[in-house]
This record gives structure tokens, sequence and C-alpha cells, in this order.
């Protein structure tokens, strides 16, 4: 969008009767642009209504098995990682900056226009009046922050906030950076998700996509600990991991990882992102303390039992957890129940068993990301805000000093704030006719 | 009812009253009741911004949960009023009346002045009188517990404000009655509140993707939120290129600013009920 100048713009290259030339004019038109970016919003729309990257199930309870398979052919239901999508952005990218480079190699012609228009047309402008029986080397001083931008025997032209027509450029060219900078975090960085247990080690993380893809980070993260904190209405306030890496079998470096504070080694980011907890079951077997996380097993000499199931509510007693034991060679199971005394001690395989508790273990889960064009993606990000800071809030304005017979003919003009302008032309205006 | 609450209730009352001033103003057409107007809005942005501060104020209070006395900042230290939809919708009173006071030194029109108060009472009135919001302070869940949240919440605000008065220029250009401002006048302003809206918007997704990158591990995740937003920015950025690069002017730019304003809507109200994903804090 160049704001200086409009829509006379198109047509303005020669034309060229080649195929190359022709293709050439079309991936640089803005005509491709508006298409390009009405595509992508509609590919957005689509890619919020429709459910994306869910199973299949998900999609056949709301659909017909032909309209599944159209969704699937056309990807819809992955809209944002498929092809056509990429091939938009690809185009979107070409069309950007042919189109850039083609209004940018047009500005460095052709700058401004520097040709004072005669003494009737400035006359006639809104923003104008004449002072009389001065010279125009005497105003030039006047106009205090504008340079001079052109001159010849007739008089001067003056301008402001020039930097303005470049802000443009800026942004066209800061939203290819920041599209390079996320197309290298793609092809050359990683992402995924990990839980980890406490006193747990993991070297892999599991990949969001479909198919869970494990990816080996090179260290291995272990968890200390693990805290969480509660409002009085439930919602947590604060959760925190305190992990330590471990690498070549050192531990390297120790952190507590919280919500909005990742930890960064060795090109890798730690994010806590989520939390969970397991139950786990406090057995009196024979006497001896016993914990029993789901699965888990214990042995003591001909004793072989295992935590199997776990149930929140059974009936209306609470909580309450199946356990496996062998009797000779035959698998036996047996309920415990937290809150009913007869159920909660028993016989199993000739030793008493009681249940003394169920108790909460939390497990962490944190997001793991390698994005080596981060820092591409936030050099973009800081140069656009400058662009658009001087396409919009930094705006043109041009004076036209013209020594006429009478005096100087002073007229003034802004492409894109002329109201603005307006309130300090009159100030120009009441400042050079207070000059005696 | 805490006293923000009874504040901000007096704030929606004074919204009334601006837009019966303007209302008084379209029968008469006698400027004194512009001029009464714009006092009056001075005057209701004040009170609005003390009820804000109140409440800001007031979430560092231990006595505000639940309204029982219980021990020292049991909500966690308090945090600006930014967090939840009642919240939002005030603040987003705020930002129109804070956008139609900054546009005024560029233009003023009566008809946007009015409906933009309008919005605003509409905003004020469902916030403190629906009984699907919730009205008391809540506590910051930990993904909010960032600085990030006031400078990308405010961009955003004040890009959605700017593009409610856009909003408001398209339809009355469309749907011209007599005595209204010229067209023109009508497209300038429109155009003017882009300009503000624009810049605005794309600070607003830039500081929440760089915020993102922080709390969630990825500045870019195609939550609907964020997919919505760049839709909304898609649209603006067509009005824009529309204008300067291909010379629209009229219908089809009105038009074009009541789309973006739909899109706007849908992003800020419609993804968090209609969809869901990691952005669902304003929805309660």
């Amino acid at each position: 969008m160049s704001a200086t100048r409009s829509n006379a713009a198109e047509g303005e290259t020669p034309p060229r009767s080649s195929g190359v030339g022709a293709t050439y004019k079309f991936l640089s038109s803005v005509r491709l642009a508006i298409l390009v970016l009405s595509f992508t919003a509609v590919a957005c729309v689509i890619g919020t209504l429709l459910p994306q990257q869910a199973p299949a199930r998900e999609y056949l309870s709301r659909y017909s098995e032909s309209t599944y398979a159209i969704f699937r052919f056309l990807g819809l239901t992955d809209v944002f990682h498929s092809s056509w999508f990429l091939f938009l952005t690809g185009l979107f990218v070409v069309n950007l900056f042919l189109c850039s480079i083609e209004r940018f190699s047009r500005l460095l012609k052709n700058p401004r226009e520097d040709r004072i228009p005669n003494e009737k047309a400035l006359r006639a402008w809104p923003n104008s009046f004449i002072l009389k029986e001065r010279r125009v080397e005497e105003m030039v001083s006047l106009f205090k922050g504008y340079r001079q931008a052109a001159h010849d025997d007739r008089g001067k032209i003056i301008d402001r906030g020039s930097i303005s027509r470049y802000g443009v450029y800026v942004i066209h060219g800061s939203i290819i950076i920041i599209l390079i900078g996320s197309l290298l975090g793609v092809m050359f960085g990683y992402r995924g998700f990990v839980t980890l247990g406490k006193g747990e080690t993991k070297d892999t993380i599991i990949a969001r996509d479909a198919k869970g893809t494990p990816i080996p980070l090179g260290f291995g993260i272990r968890l200390e600990d693990f805290q969480v904190s509660f409002y009085p209405d439930g919602a947590p306030k604060d959760y925190m991991s305190r992990i330590d890496i471990v690498d070549r079998g050192k531990d390297v470096e120790k952190a507590d990882v919280r919500v909005n504070h990742p930890l960064s080694y060795k090109g890798a980011s730690i994010y806590q992102a989520t939390y969970g907890s397991d139950p786990v079951f406090l057995f009196n077997v024979g006497g001896k303390e016993v914990r029993l996380s789901q699965g888990g097993t214990y042995r003591d000499g001909a004793l072989v039992m295992m935590a199997t199931k776990f149930e929140p509510s059974i009936h209306n007693w609470g909580p309450g957890v199946q356990i496996a034991y062998l009797e000779g060679n035959e698998t036996r199971t047996v309920w415990f129940v937290k809150a009913v005394p007869a159920l909660r001690e028993k016989e199993v395989g000739g030793v008493t068993v009681r249940l003394d508790d169920i108790a909460k273990e939390f497990y962490t889960g944190l997001e793991v990301s390698h994005d080596p064009g981060i820092w591409v993606v936030w050099t973009g990000f800081a140069l656009i805000l400058f662009g658009l800071y001087i396409n919009f809030f930094v705006y043109y304005r041009r004076i036209y000093l013209l020594q006429t017979s009478e005096g100087v003919l002073v007229a003034g003009t802004s492409p894109r704030n002329k109201e603005v302008f307006r309130e300090e032309f009159e100030k120009w205006r009441e400042k050079a006719n207070g000059i005696k | 009812m805490a006293l923000n609450n009874k504040i901000l209730g007096v704030v929606t009352l004074f919204y009334l009253c601006l837009f019966l001033i303007h209302l008084l103003y379209f029968a008469t057409k006698k400027e004194s009741f512009l001029k009464a107007a714009w006092i009056f809005l001075y005057v209701t942005f004040g009170l609005h911004t003390v009820g804000i501060i109140t409440r800001w104020i007031e979430s560092y209070s231990p006595w505000t949960w639940n309204g029982v006395l219980s021990l020292p900042y049991p909500q966690g230290p308090g945090h600006a009023p930014l967090s939840n939809f009642y919240e939002s919708l005030i603040f987003y009173a705020w930002c129109i009346s804070l956008t139609v006071i900054l546009l005024k030194k560029k233009l003023s029109v009566p008809i946007i002045t009015g409906f933009a108060s309008l919005i605003a009472l509409f905003c004020m009135g469902y916030a403190s009188l629906s009984p699907a919001v919730d009205r008391k302070i809540e506590p910051l869940i930990p993904a909010l517990q960032s600085n990030w949240l006031h400078v990308h919440v405010f961009a955003c605000f004040i890009a959605y404000a700017a593009f409610a008065i856009s909003f408001l220029c398209g339809l009355f250009y469309l749907f011209r009655l007599k005595g209204m401002p010229a067209g023109e006048k009508l497209e300038e302003m429109n155009y003017q509140s882009i300009m503000v809206g624009f810049p605005m918007l794309t600070a607003g997704i830039l500081t929440g993707a760089v915020w993102a990158n922080y709390a969630w591990g990825a500045y870019w995740s195609w939550d609907p939120k964020e997919t919505w937003s760049l839709i909304t920015w898609i649209v603006y950025a067509l009005f824009l290129h529309a204008r300067f690069t291909r010379g629209w002017k009229g219908r089809r730019l009105a038009l074009l600013s009541i789309v973006g304003f739909l899109s706007v809507i849908f992003t800020y109200i419609g993804v968090n009920f209609v969809l869901s994903g990691l952005h669902s804090y304003g929805s309660s």
C-alpha cells in the first residue's frame, strides 16, 4: 500500500508481450495480493470452524463418510499444514516481494514530483495564501522542520515527514523476514511434549503431530520436585517444576520452570505447560509400609501383588484400588476401598494387607521447543513496528513557495492527512502574516 | 457489591445520559447540546477511569474475597482489571471513549460520537446487569501472570475501539439520513480510525505472539483467537490496499469496514463462546 501514489500506478510499466512478462506482471500485481489475502482469510475461517487434526471418528460423528473423504482430499482437516496453504503463503511472499520491488524502484527513480505547479493552479488550492512584497528566500527559514526538496528559478518546494513514504516497504520487508524466520523454525526446529513424575528422567519428547513421533533431545530432563498451589476457589495459583538438566551423565543445570518463565538450554526452551496427578496407594503389608503406583508391583518372598485398577468412586464408598496377586499358579483379584473398614484390610496370599491411604502424586507436563528462526522473527517484529510507526504516525506534507509579481504564494498539501494538515497550515498562515 | 462495581454502575448511567444529550442535539441541532455532550464525555471518561483504578486497587485488598474477611491476599497480589469478561467489557467501553477523545483532534462527527457512546453504554450495561457475567474480582491464573498482559490487551482493545468507530462511519455512510454529515467526512473519519486501529491491532498481535512464546512455548499455534485476529488483520489490510492502490471509495469501502468489525466481534466474543482454544480467559 503506497499511500502517496495511487490508482494511476497500474499500467505505468511498459507492456511486455512475452509470456514471461505477463506472468511477472501478474505476480507483481496488487490484484494478486488482494486475491491471495482474501483466500488466506477464507482458509483461516475454515481452519477455525472445522476441527483440525482431529481423529477420524470426530469428523464422522458430524459428517458423512463421503463428506469426510472430500475434506481429507482438500486438506481441510489440517488447513494450516496442507500443501495448498503452504503454496498460498509462498505465492504471497513472491507477490509481496515483487510488488514492493516494483513500486520501490519507481519511488527511487522518481522520488518526488519536483515541478512547481503554475500560479493559477496553486491559487486554487484550499491551503494557500499570499505574502505580499516578500521574497521566497526570506520565507524558507520560517517553516521549521521542513527541508528543501526541490527548487527552480520560480520558487522552492519544501517538505517534511518524507520518511513515511518508506514505511510501507519496511512493513512489507518485515513480513517477509517474519515468514522466513518461521520457515527456519519449521525446517530446523522441533517442538514436543514430555510428562515427568517426581524423580523421573527423560531424554526424548513426543512431537505434537498425529503420529506422536519421538524426538531425542541430546540431554536429559529430571524432575526433582513439582509444586502446585491453589486459590481458595480451587483454581491453580502457581505451579512449578524443579528440574535438573542431565548432560552426558552429569547434572549441569538446575532450574525452577514456571508458567511464563521458561528455561533455555543448548538452544532448546523448556516451558511449564500442564500438570496432572496419578493416584498412589499406601499399603501396610504384614507390618511394612509399601507404596504402589498404578501398575506397580510388590514382591516379598512368595507374595507378588500388583495395583491393577483405580476407581475414583466405587458405588458411594469413595476411591478404591484393585489388587491382583498370585495364589499358587492362579491370578486372583481383590478390591480395597479406603473408606469402608471391612474392605480396607484383607488376607492376600496369607499376609495381612491394609490400605492406609490413596494419595495424589503430581506429574508435570513440559513443552520443549527448539526454534533457530526465533531471532529472525523477533527482528521482523521490531522492524514492522517501526514501519507501522513511520507509515501511520508520521505523515508526509509539502509546501510550495512560488515567487509571483505580487509576492510569495504559499500553498501546501498532504495526501493522507488533510484535516490535520489544514490546522497546521492555518498556523503557518498566522505565523507568516505576523512577520512584518 | 464492591465499590468499583458501584462506581462503574454510575458510569453506565452517565453513558446513558451522554447518548440522550446527543439525541437532544440531533432533535434540536443546537450547538450548546454538542458542547454539553463533550464536557459530559470528559466527565464520564474521568469517572470511568476512577472506576477502573478502584477495581485495580481493590484487587489488592484482602477484604474483597467473596465479600468475606480472609487471610491477607488470598487471591494473590492484585492485578490490572483485564482478566475476565466483565473487566474486558468495562475496559472496551473505556477504550472507545478514549479513541473518540483522541480522534477529536482530527475529526469529530456528532452522529459518530453519539453512537460510540451507545456502544459504550451497551458494553457497560451488559457488564453491569447481565446475570451471565461474573462481576467478582478473580485471581489471575498462572498463564496471565505476566507484564505482557497490560500491553497486549491495551493494544488490542484500542484497535477494537478504533474499528468500532470505523464501523459506525461505514454504517452511516451506507444509511445516510437527512441532516447527516457529508459522505466524504465519514469516509475520512473511517480512514482516520483505521489508521489508529490497524497499527494497534498489529502491535496487539505481535505482543501476543511474544507473550505466547514465553507462556506456551510457541509464538503462533493457530489457536482460534490468533487465527481470527489474523483474519481481522487481513480484512483491514485489504481495506488499506483497496483504498490506496486500487482507489476504492464509497459504498465498497464502507461495506469492508462493516465486514471488518463483524470479524472484530467474532475475534473478541465469538471465539470465546463458539470455539475452544488456549485463549479461553475472557469467557466467564
